[in-house]
């Protein structure tokens, strides 16, 4: 044992120098990814997006609960004037209004939406990401049992209709919380990138360098995190990435159901939607597609970026 | 490979019985079916208590659980025959999935009932998007970096970042509600002039007049149809569209050109064959995607199969339809996989059986 653990130096140092190496490979990777016009286009879209929604509604000069007084509706032609909103380029609301006796503004209330909506896409994407890197990793890493155990409850998340299992559980445990609904995409999004992982960690782990970090007597946990993790990340950055779309549409639709965020507490795209749909009949065309062009606008530069990082980050995979 | 399909099968059994506790629990968790009664004023506790005793609900769960599989007989015997072999008629092993909450009907029946509109609405969709995804990747595989492609590059992405619901509500809106009106907006048929679909009533319809019913059907199909379309063909398009370039890659295609085989003959013969394989094994895993989009579209326009009783149930807290439903697509689901495996392994035989 302790002519294993002497040349404990020469581990650290072996460990720079892959931490050197990384760091060139993410150059490069930045590098590949710039020349890429559509990622970054894509990336450009999704960042104005993100600052739209951030910043959005401290420029806005409504509160996106604010109901305005009635002399504000625009009273419409239509049978039932009480559902109309003002048209789009109506003066003071350039989306137009909510009808339906609301009469908020729709500018102001898709601008908040985008907070809730990113915030649960990219949150849980993350969250997700951590579960099933730990639990695809220790499942490829150890295999056997904990391998058997793991793949098994992936294969059961994988083979319900994941859309209904969620909206059981926001329905459930939601109360209309976006934390809550953050949470419950998190826990049930991570079985498709844990089967990834454990399937990067299963051709890793023969891998040359594993087998002489496990020889000079490096610990697995070590081994896992710094020798085999930095080899997986780049598909794992690129399924988070994608993921964040997903997660953006599948919440959009719990919350049109009227399962997920409580539109009373905070707009969301979906939850505007829910409301949006009652008006289809009364020509109110506005109020449903600001939202839904806000979610496509949104999904479509995450979509553009993730393709453009799986180039950048993992040239050999171009399809 | 017999003892591959052997092994493979094997492994599917703890899948389902996952499935099933899965899904027994998450129905739990939507609360009692009696909570609906809470609030009624001439309910009594009494009427209630009876209620939960009827459905068993005052057992406790892993009683309820037990008996929902049709595992516990009897006085705590326990039973795994198969229906066929005198294990009696109780319980989901048995083929019972119990009765609605909401309206007392078997669940069975309201699957049957339901099961045939997903079947038109999915194999219609299937069919047409398969098509037209085969034809535009080949396509675009062959005239590669062409404005075509391009386009269609263009075209996927956007078609991929469509949320199916909201397409669905703007062909609603744009498509099915004045000024256009082009298309009904929800339903199978007509309520004005046709039975409800399924019914005695309506098959007696459909004999009577059989062209005006499946006009009317396919009416009322394009707008869910066109949604599921658009939203999955993106993926397919470019999965033939890389397949086919490889194939097109391939030392057999340059012997074949080399020979002076027409290009039509070589595209058509030499590539497409063996570029279409992988894209037939992916049909089943595929099922799972394709149903996902059906809850979705069914949902929008009113569609009355099974996704929009899902949706419908999830309402109700009718959990013994929710359970039924996802554990008869669960399972489909699982089978396909399985199929999907064993097709692959029949197909290429490189693949290892490990």
């Amino acid at each position: 044992m302790d002519l294993l653990s002497a040349p404990e130096p020469l581990d650290s140092q072996a460990d720079f120098e892959v931490a050197l190496v990384s760091l060139n490979q993410w150059q490069l990777a930045w590098r590949r990814f710039r020349r890429h016009k559509l990622a970054l286009f894509g990336a450009a879209l999704f960042l104005t997006m993100v600052a739209i929604s951030v910043f959005g509604p401290f420029l806005l000069p409504y509160d996106p609960l604010y109901v305005p007084p009635i002399e504000h509706l625009c009273a419409g032609s239509a049978s039932l004037p009480a559902y109309n909103g003002c048209p789009p380029l109506t003066p003071g609301h350039p989306l137009g209004t909510e009808g339906g006796g609301l009469g908020l503004d729709l500018l102001t209330v898709v601008v908040n939406g985008g907070r809730i909506s990113l915030l649960i896409g990219v949150g849980s994407s993350i969250f997700a990401a951590i579960l099933g890197t730990v639990v695809g990793g220790l499942a490829g890493y150890f295999g056997g049992w904990v391998d058997t155990i793991f793949m098994r409850i992936v294969d059961v998340l994988l083979s319900l209709p994941i859309l209904i299992v969620i909206t059981v559980f926001a329905k459930a445990f939601g109360l209309g919380d976006w934390r809550i609904i953050l949470l419950v995409f998190a826990a049930l999004s991570w079985p498709g990138l844990a089967r990834l992982v454990r399937s990067l960690f299963l051709t890793l782990r023969t891998e040359v360098f594993v087998d002489a970090a496990r020889a000079v007597g490096v610990s697995d946990r070590r081994i896992i995190f710094r020798h085999i993790l930095p080899n997986a990340i780049s598909p794992i950055i690129v399924s988070t990435t994608l993921s964040i779309a997903a997660i953006i549409v599948t919440e959009a639709f719990v919350d049109f159901l009227g399962y997920g965020v409580d539109p009373s507490k905070q707009p969301t795209w979906g939850n505007i939607l829910t409301r949006a749909q009652d008006a289809i009949v009364y020509g109110n065309w506005w109020w449903g597609l600001f939202p839904g062009v806000a979610i496509v606008l949104t999904v479509l530069g995450i979509n553009f970026m993730g393709d453009g990082l799986r180039d950048a980050l993992d040239p050999r995979s171009r399809a | 490979m017999i003892k591959y399909t052997i092994r493979r099968c094997l492994q599917a059994i703890p899948v389902l019985i996952l499935i099933t506790i899965l899904l027994f629990f998450m129905m739990h968790a939507q609360g009692n079916p009696a909570d609906r009664f809470a609030q009624n004023p001439k309910v009594t506790t009494a009427q209630i208590a009876a209620f939960e005793h009827r459905w068993g609900l005052d057992q406790p769960l892993p009683i309820q659980y037990c008996d929902w599989l049709g595992v516990c007989g009897d006085k705590g015997a326990i039973n795994v025959l198969p229906a066929a072999l005198g294990g009696g008629d109780n319980g989901i092993l048995h083929g019972d999935l119990g009765y609605s909450t909401y309206d007392g009907l078997p669940v069975v029946d309201i699957i049957a009932q339901r099961a045939l509109p997903t079947i038109i609405l999915m194999g219609t969709a299937y069919i047409i998007w398969l098509t037209l995804a085969i034809l535009l990747g080949v396509y675009a595989a062959v005239k590669r970096y062409s404005l075509f492609d391009s386009g269609l590059t263009v075209f996927n992405y956007v078609g991929y970042s469509l949320p199916t619901f909201w397409l669905g509500l703007m062909l609603i809106t744009f498509l099915a509600v004045p000024p256009l009106r082009w298309f009904p907006a929800s339903g199978m048929n007509d309520a004005y002039t046709t039975p409800g679909f399924g019914t005695d009533a309506y098959w007696a319809f459909v004999g009577a007049n059989p062209f005006f019913a499946l006009f009317d059907l396919g009416r009322h199909l394009v707008l869910p149809v066109i949604t599921l379309v658009l939203v999955s063909i993106a993926g397919d398009s470019r999965f033939v569209r890389s397949s086919m370039l490889d194939a097109l890659n391939q030392d057999y295609v340059k012997t074949a050109r080399a020979k002076g085989v027409p290009e039509r003959r070589v595209i058509l013969r030499h590539a497409l064959r063996n570029a279409l394989l992988p894209v037939v094994t992916n049909i089943g895993l595929e099922l799972p995607i394709l149903f996902s989009g059906a809850i979705v579209t069914e949902t929008i326009f009113g569609w009355p199969g099974m996704g929009r009783q899902l949706i419908d149930s999830l309402g109700h807290a009718d959990y013994p339809v929710l359970m039924g439903v996802l554990l008869i697509t669960s399972a489909f689901v699982v089978l396909a996989n399985l199929l999907a495996d064993i097709m692959y392994a029949v197909v290429d035989p490189r693949v290892k059986y490990d």
